[in-house]
């Protein structure tokens, strides 16, 4: 028989067992979030920045791909790859398949077998004849020696900062010239006018502003590698936090994973004093 | 209710934030461009959902013969086809009705009452959604005379019009009625609203010679006083107004150039 | 007698005058027989000139549509998606121009 005491305890028991439930999500939700938004600190080794590993159709064939971006972004700008062949921005959304390859999309843009680079001609990708050890200079994940540069080798004369290459100081002072075109693939359209470099205020008080330069992004990247997919029109709906930047949305499409990482953070917020690394 | 469930409730809410992260899709490539998926009820009658190539259409016909004189809807799966409605000579029937010579050869006839053994490959030539199907024209081929743009198909399709390399044919007999010369607007200019942004230079002429005037007013273009309707970027991306076309089919939004083609003043 | 067969003969003769295009064709256009394609065509057929119309005729044209539809929605299924459809249309774009010339006099 349900006495007076009886039905408390009944009533106590049920928003408990509710507290209890929500706050285990809270706990799947921080360690969701820590995943995001704690920057893991850059790979210790400069070399693995910027490394895409591709093998969502390759692993079970020749095995996965590993690109690296400090070889190509040496030569070529980011709006070559990204707006003229048409990269994504993120790892794997291409989907690209060696048949795309073949048919000279995508790698096969330049990796055809025919195009001259530096006096050489550029070795053809996912070629139709039995897999040969040329495949594994891209299809490298977990093979050692099958790759024709070396990162300590290659960037040796590059201005460094903590972080890895200074690629901006290495195109100032003349170390590398990347391209921005290419034959057969790019069309050429007249320039747009950049808006001049901004400040932006952060969010919060103590933050120091950031100073935006178009000039200096649409160098390598032109606008459209950019706008509007990553940066809508629409500016007033546009709210980029470092929140965003740390889901890789808006700034963190490139910073973070190929462009200087966060914890520099002078790189936008050049007021900022400088911390211990 | 007790407080405490109150807060209860409240932190289950909180705890089911979304963490939604976009970066710049996949772009179609140039053959993939322009691909319809149809599936009003080809699955469920256990067909594959059908694909349909715009740039094996485009090549042949203006939008007009198929949007506005056949009736094709502006986006994927407005239609409504059943196959009934192709065998009776509507829709895709219009054309692949066994009998329309393209090519000197006939155009194959769309759709059958059932797929049987010796008409299963002409079915599959259209619900043909996860088969490895290869079309009669190849890509390639078709396109590597032509004038070339950046996005989309790759194509420049309207100086391949100007060139003569491809004709789209303005009428189809039997579905189009008597078309006399058209009074078009002038071309005009929109301002932007980002500072620095050139202005866009909008040809009514260019686009009325593939479209005519029903398939963008009013449905697609509602306002009548210029000046009155608001164009953003973030709705014609959306899809809507421009969008109807200049997302997946027509040059994509990335081509900014071709539509801010006017230099800003100084 | 005599007369009853005159008549018979009349209306037999009269019957024959008359075109047996009942029968849909299974294209949907200019080489109609039946009234309403041939009204349909009328109307829908001249759209490209919808600006150089005047007010009035475009609100008979609109007039005329709106009359029409009613008979095209008695059609079989997929004629009375085509067309009406295609109906609405070219009536909707009548309907905008005069809208437009309106708003142009104001």
């Amino acid at each position: 028989m349900p006495t007076y005491s009886n039905r408390r305890r009944a009533r106590r028991s049920k928003p408990g067992a509710l507290l209890a439930l929500a706050f285990a999500l809270l706990c799947l939700d921080a360690a969701a979030a820590a995943q995001i938004y704690l920057p893991p600190p850059p790979p210790k080794d400069p070399a693995d920045y910027g490394r895409v590993v591709l093998d969502q159709y390759s692993a079970s064939g020749p095995g996965g791909v590993v690109f690296d971006h400090w070889l190509h972004r040496s030569k070529f700008t980011c709006r070559l790859c990204h707006v003229d062949i048409g990269f994504a921005m993120k790892a794997k959304a291409t989907e690209i398949r060696a048949e795309a390859n073949r048919q000279g999309f995508y790698c096969g843009a330049c990796h055809n077998g025919k195009r001259q680079f530096e006096g050489k001609t550029i070795f053809a990708s996912c070629s139709n004849e039995p897999a040969t050890a040329e495949c594994f200079r891209c299809h490298s994940l977990g093979k050692t020696d099958v790759r024709r540069y070396q990162y300590a080798k290659f960037i040796a004369k590059l201005p460094r900062d903590i972080y890895g290459v200074d690629w901006m100081r290495a195109e100032e002072s003349g170390h590398i010239h990347p391209v921005d075109v290419l034959e057969g693939i790019s069309i050429r359209k007249k320039p747009m006018q950049l808006r001049p470099d901004f400040s932006i205020q952060a969010k919060l008080d103590w933050v120091h502003p950031i100073t935006f330069s178009h000039e200096r992004h649409s160098v390598w990247n032109g606008c459209e590698l950019c706008h509007p997919e990553i940066f809508p029109a629409k500016r007033e709906g546009t709210r980029v936090t470092m929140f965003s930047n740390l889901e890789h949305r808006h700034c963190g499409a490139c910073h973070g994973s190929v462009a200087f990482p966060f914890n520099h953070c002078q790189g936008c917020h050049p007021l900022a004093p400088r911390w211990a690394p | 209710m007790s407080r405490k469930t109150i807060v209860a409730v409240a932190l289950l809410l909180l705890s089911c934030t979304p963490l939604i992260a976009q970066t710049k899709k996949k772009r179609p490539l140039p053959y993939e461009y322009g691909r319809v998926v149809i599936n009003n009820s080809s699955e469920r009658s256990n067909m594959a959902p059908v694909v349909f190539e715009h740039w094996i259409h485009r090549r042949r016909f203006t939008c007009r013969v198929c949007h506005v004189d056949v009736g094709f809807g502006m986006r994927a799966g407005s239609t409504g086809i059943k196959a009934i409605d192709n065998e009776r000579g509507f829709y895709c029937g219009s054309c692949h009705n066994g009998k329309l010579m393209v090519d000197g050869k006939s155009l194959f006839q769309a759709c059958a009452p059932t797929m049987t053994a010796e008409n299963h490959k002409r079915c599959d030539r259209c619900h043909s959604l996860g088969k490895n199907v290869q079309t009669e024209v190849d890509f390639f081929q078709f396109s590597a005379p032509l004038p070339k743009e950046r996005f989309g198909n790759g194509i420049d399709w309207e100086k391949a019009e100007e060139m003569g390399l491809i004709k789209p044919a303005t009428e189809l007999e039997g579905f189009s009625g008597r078309k006399n010369s058209m009074a078009t607007q002038k071309d005009f200019a929109l301002n932007p609203k980002v500072e620095g942004m050139p202005d866009i230079i909008f040809s009514h002429q260019k686009h009325t010679v593939w479209n005519g005037c029903e398939l963008c007013h009013p449905d697609i273009f509602v306002g009548v006083k210029r000046g009155n309707s608001h164009y953003s970027m973030v709705d014609i991306s959306e899809g809507k107004s421009c969008g109807a076309c200049h997302v997946s089919v027509a040059f994509p939004l990335t081509d900014c150039q071709r539509c801010h083609a006017k230099p800003v003043q100084p | 007698m005599f007369r009853q067969l005159a008549a018979v003969a009349l209306v037999l003769c009269l019957c024959g005058g008359i075109p047996v295009g009942a029968v849909a064709q299974s294209n949907g256009g200019t080489q109609s027989v039946e009234p309403w394609q041939r009204e349909f065509d009328e109307i829908c057929g001249p759209t490209h000139d919808a600006m150089t119309f005047t007010p009035d005729e475009l609100a008979s044209l609109i007039a005329r549509c709106d009359a029409l539809l009613p008979k095209l929605q008695k059609l079989d299924d997929t004629r009375r998606k085509v067309f009406t459809n295609r109906l609405q249309m070219c009536r909707g774009l009548y309907a905008y121009v005069l809208e437009s010339k309106k708003s142009e006099k104001k």
